[in-house]
């Protein structure tokens, strides 16, 4: 057995293992499961500054600046100049890194300089990031009653039309908490759009569940195919 | 035995039957997933302009997440559409490794001859940090390849030939985005424009964010949409039917053993209510 096959039948019966172990929960909680959980929480905390420093920090910031990127070709030539405005990166790192005087108290003002600017960079983007979402759905919810199609009424549509528009009026109809009188229309039809909203919760409900049960199938499947051959391959070689 | 675990041992039957035995059954048909079909087939892709897909998950949403880009990648390499891989979630670096080379080697055993090469029918640009403002600076960028630099095995993504004339943001005719992650989405729907041009959006969601991509669909900013397991199962069955040796046996299994759970789920709730329903009766009878 080569070692990417090795490497492969060995993650496979590790993996196997682990979610027998996250799975006996379902009987009750016990050391086993504790100690997966463990594994499971210092993985996924420790893999994301990791691939960050290999596949980002080091080939596209550090690299280029120790002009480690420029090839040599055969002929001595190389695949093009050194660049020392790379060097400009170190500007933006050093001051990323004042984030750190957190921990100083005495120099912990430099860090509110840090959230400060990123602060306004967030709630910048935020706001053009609203208007590029928000504005053509508002758009799209103004929908013509009557769908005219190919000059005749097209009945299917300009009935979803209207479900939709008298959903979305009722709907917004019972957030309105600050005037309306008992007895008004407005008063009257808002408690209508309560039941339209428990159908919307279930709907989430229901896709929530079927998501988790998907989940549940993935690892089935891994169980029942991949990591029982896996096993039964050690037990062949033992 | 106590009842909830009676419940949990009968779900974990329901859904290993289907698996152990291979049984499956022909998935619904989803009309969002349909039109994603067509808009991936007829989006008029040139020489030199490319797919840009995102493959946004990780372990925690695979299961629905890596059918559905098993499909769309599937698609865009039959149409020979070169695709550009990336992510925003360090998790999902593994997959965008393996799932491409995977459909690659199906492809090829399916249609003897032909080849589908790391360089030509894809790149990897591996995980990109940044969010929103790395979309903005990618969607801003002059020259794509340049602007990536390299892929992750260290290879300047100009030196692939299907790639170096990309150019601006212009050039990517097609933004896939395949993701479970709250947020992600959005900020391609919100960034990923450039002086009014905005390439087709298509997107793969978990069952969990469904409701929300409606919205986007609904208000025309995503043109297709893969509705977790069952919209990847439509989607290859759609496949399936325009290439008849495509192998969709396994995804159609998963799509099964779903199903499978849900009719538990819904006998479980039913004989649970009748169960009340007759202890109830039976006490007030006294």
């Amino acid at each position: 057995m080569d070692s990417a096959s090795l490497w492969t039948l060995s993650s496979t019966l590790i993996g196997g293992i682990a979610t027998l172990a996250i799975f006996s929960f379902l009987i009750r909680e016990n050391g086993f499961y504790r100690f997966f959980e463990h594994i499971f929480i210092g993985v996924a905390a420790g893999i994301a500054p990791m691939l960050t420093l290999r596949d980002f920090l080091w080939p596209q910031i550090i690299d280029p600046m120790r002009g480690v990127t420029i090839t040599t070709y055969p002929d001595g030539t190389l695949s093009g100049p050194y660049q020392p405005l790379y060097l400009l990166y170190i500007v933006p790192m050093i001051f990323g890194s004042l984030y750190y005087a957190l921990y100083s108290p005495r120099h912990a003002w430099l860090a509110k300089v840090v959230i400060g600017f990123t602060l306004g960079a967030s709630g910048a983007l935020a706001i053009r990031g609203f208007f590029s979402e928000v504005i053509p759905q508002l758009a799209g919810s103004f929908k013509p009653l009557v769908v005219i199609s190919s000059g005749a009424i097209s009945w299917s549509d300009s009935i979803n039309n209207v479900i939709f528009v008298a959903i979305l009026l009722l709907v917004l109809n019972y957030f309105f908490f600050t005037f309306g009188k008992e007895g008004s229309l407005q008063g009257k039809s808002a408690p209508l759009g309560r039941p339209l909203l428990m159908v919307c919760f279930g709907a989430f409900f229901g896709s929530t569940v079927m998501a988790r049960l998907a989940l549940l199938v993935e690892r089935v499947q891994f169980l029942l195919q991949d990591w029982w051959t896996a096993v039964h391959t050690i037990v062949g070689i033992g | 035995m106590e009842p909830r675990r009676l419940i949990y041992l009968l779900m974990i039957i329901a859904v290993a039957a289907p698996v152990m035995f291979g049984l499956s059954q022909a998935p619904s048909r989803l009309v969002s997933a349909e039109r994603m079909y067509s808009v991936v087939d007829t989006v008029e892709v040139k020489p030199g302009e490319v797919a840009l897909v995102w493959l946004d998950f990780g372990p925690n949403t695979v299961a629905e997440n890596e059918p559905q880009a098993v499909v769309l990648l599937e698609h865009l390499f039959r149409r020979r559409i070169p695709v550009l891989l990336l992510s925003q979630y360090q998790q999902a670096e593994g997959f965008l490794r393996r799932i491409p080379q995977e459909i690659a080697e199906r492809l090829e055993r399916e249609m003897v001859g032909q080849t589908w090469r790391y360089g030509e029918a894809w790149v990897n640009a591996g995980f990109k940090p940044g969010g929103a403002i790395f979309i903005q600076s990618l969607v801003n960028a002059a020259d794509i390849p340049k602007f990536l630099g390299r892929d992750v095995s260290g290879m300047p993504i100009s030196n692939f030939p299907a790639f170096a004339s990309i150019g601006g943001v212009e050039r990517v005719k097609i933004v896939g985005e395949i993701t479970g992650l709250v947020g992600v989405f959005d900020s391609i729907v919100q960034f990923f424009q450039k002086n009014g041009y905005r390439p087709t959006l298509v997107h793969g969601c978990t069952s969990i964010t469904i409701p929300e991509a409606y919205i986007f669909l609904d208000s025309g900013q995503l043109k297709g949409l893969l509705e977790g397991i069952a919209g990847a199962a439509w989607y290859s069955e759609v496949i399936k039917k325009h290439f008849p040796l495509s192998d969709n046996s396994k995804l159609l299994v998963t799509n099964t053993a779903l199903s499978a759970a849900h009719i538990m789920i819904i006998a479980l709730i039913f004989a649970g209510n009748v169960v009340a329903f007759v202890s109830r009766s039976r006490r007030s009878r006294g």
